[in-house]
């Protein structure tokens, strides 16, 4: 059973439709990346998969349960994240986290314990007593995190979990992420840091304008964007080989470099599928030393600006 | 009514740390000394010489009837104050939002500010006429426990009502300043229609005047009043509830 899921979901507010007809379906034990640009419609779904906002048309379903607004049954087993988490000010970072943990009816026991250990996981321990006014926007962030983890919930939501986060902070959230994907939960961030979701997600959703242009994951969509483009090092003078391609039906063109002691190639197939099989071949024929053979992917920002940015222009 | 209880101590511990029990309980103990001592030494304050019109010898009715129309107009405005950002503050700050994704009702969201407010004019009321009783008896004579305790008690629901506009429009609007004018407003007209022939029998309005006509001679008895104001009371904050409930966060 998919831990999120959604059919014909749609949100429109006025003649603004945020949310397009959206179908997605979300794997158990998955990070799940949620891109798109600015306005999107990414907070706007987050909202109605926490029932914090209700769809104009469509269901969506979140840990076995068909989201229903305001559903209590529903938020006991989620956990979320806010673009820019909000606190009671005059509170200290751990009186918020026992406040969130009396809303999840967890014993004072369990409260004292769950506190400890998030307090320790975001790194606050020390700050634990202080204000929230006094936090930084960054321990404000960690501090959203450990409120969204407080009930081990089956579906975490996390909108942009990374933005206000120095290096240091996003490594450390992002490994927690993937302990808790290992611990059986379910991840749902947005972000538009596109490196953090390459790095920890396992599939991806793009959406622009209210519509999802893709859902995939992440190696898979590499690949099916991956340019005809083979990249190819020898440490001989690769003149042969450079002919013998040229004279390839396969091949589009080949460029030749040298780099140092090495001699570059760089190949564009005309046929991508035929390429991947003889270009080996050739290679291994040819009987120079090989240094490097690649077949050039693209990045996920790549990708998303090709899937995305085409269309605003 | 999912978790009232913890709300409700949220609220409250909120409003001893932002200063807001302590302000609003010191206001109404000042007003409740100042009432009496003001009446008693207005004389010394304004002589006879330097006054247009002569100044009438007070009574300890004169001090509970002007306490009690203290609370109507201070009160109104204090109440107005501490609860205009009740609601709107928090969904224009986004706490709602994190409140409201964990599980809680959005009844006992609206209903646990109420009553957290209730509390804190509540005991702001006790002190204020604590304060007001004492120096009364002290500098005029015993007003009349009874009638005292009555005109307190209807002075309270009147503010339990203002309390509850005030908390209902906070729900409606994103903006505690628009929440704090569309109460201020609505509370004024209302404490206008007190002289309307027809609807003075039913309005809340009327609670006030109703208190100090007890303070001062026994009053006619109004129970259409109290009845139309409890049921207004429920009826304002079930529609705050409801509008709230259907309110994106």
């Amino acid at each position: 059973m998919p831990a999120i899921s959604c059919q014909g979901l749609t949100k429109r507010y006025g003649s603004i439709v945020a949310l397009d007809n959206l179908a997605l379906t979300v794997e158990d034990r998955v990070i799940f990346g949620f891109l798109g640009p600015n306005g999107a419609g990414k907070t706007t779904a987050l909202k109605i998969f926490t029932g914090l906002s209700k769809p104009t048309s469509g269901r969506a379903w979140v840990a076995g349960e068909e989201v229903v607004s305001h559903s209590r049954s529903l938020q006991s087993k989620i956990g979320y994240l806010p673009e820019e988490p909000a606190f009671y000010n005059w509170m200290t970072g751990r009186e918020y986290l026992v406040f969130v943990g009396q809303l999840f009816s967890l014993s004072s026991k369990d409260i004292k314990k769950r506190c400890g250990e998030l307090l320790e996981l975001v790194d606050l321990s020390r700050d634990a007593s202080r204000r929230v006014s006094g936090y930084s926007r960054g321990m404000r962030q960690r501090l959203g995190i450990a409120q969204a983890l407080m009930n081990k919930p089956a579906v975490l939501f996390l909108d942009e979990p990374c933005s206000a986060l120095d290096p240091l902070g996003r490594a450390e959230v992002l490994d927690t992420l993937v302990r808790l994907k290992e611990q059986a939960t379910t991840v749902f961030m947005s972000s538009h840091i596109l490196a953090d979701v390459e790095r920890v997600c396992d599939t991806v959703g793009i959406i622009d304008r209210g519509r999802l242009v893709v859902e995939s994951g992440v190696e898979e969509l590499r690949q099916r964007f991956a340019h005809p483009v083979f990249e190819i090092e020898f440490e001989q003078a690769a003149a042969p080989v450079v002919g013998l391609l040229e004279s390839l039906p396969w091949v589009e063109n080949v460029n030749a470099g040298e780099e140092g002691n090495l001699f570059k190639l760089r190949v564009t197939a005309r046929d991508i599928a035929t390429a991947k099989v003889e270009l080996p071949k050739v290679i291994a024929r040819s009987g120079l030393t090989l240094r490097q053979y690649q077949m050039v992917l693209p990045t996920l920002e790549e990708v998303f600006i090709e899937l995305v940015g085409n269309k605003k222009e | 009514m999912s978790n009232f209880f913890v709300l409700f101590k949220k609220e409250f511990k909120g409003q001893l740390k932002t200063y807001r029990f302590l302000i609003v309980v010191a206001l109404f103990f000042v007003f409740g000394l100042g009432t009496p001592l003001l009446l008693k030494y207005l004389h010394v304050l304004i002589p006879a010489q330097d006054s247009v019109i002569g100044i009438p010898e007070f009574t300890a009715a004169d001090a509970v009837q002007s306490f009690i129309s203290s609370l109507g107009q201070l009160g109104l405005v204090a109440a107005v104050l501490v609860a205009m950002g009740s609601v709107a503050g928090e969904r224009e700050s986004g706490t709602a939002a994190m409140t409201l994704s964990k599980p809680v009702g959005s009844g006992s969201f609206i209903l646990a500010k109420l009553a957290a407010l209730s509390a804190t004019f509540g005991a702001a009321i006790i002190v204020g006429a604590a304060g007001c009783y004492l120096y009364t008896v002290v500098l005029f004579g015993n007003p009349g426990g009874f009638k005292f305790l009555a005109a307190c008690l209807l002075g309270a629901l009147y503010l339990l009502f203002c309390l509850a506009v005030t908390v209902m429009y906070s729900a409606f609007v994103r903006s505690s300043i628009a929440a704090g004018g569309l109460s201020f407003v609505t509370l004024v007209a209302i404490a206008g229609t007190a002289g309307l022939p027809g609807i003075k029998y039913y309005s809340p309005g009327v609670l006030v005047s109703w208190a100090e006509d007890i303070a001062m001679s026994g009053g006619p008895n109004s129970w259409w009043v109290l009845a139309v104001s409890i049921a207004l009371i429920i009826l304002v904050i079930v529609t705050g509830w409801r509008v709230f409930k259907a309110k994106e966060l």
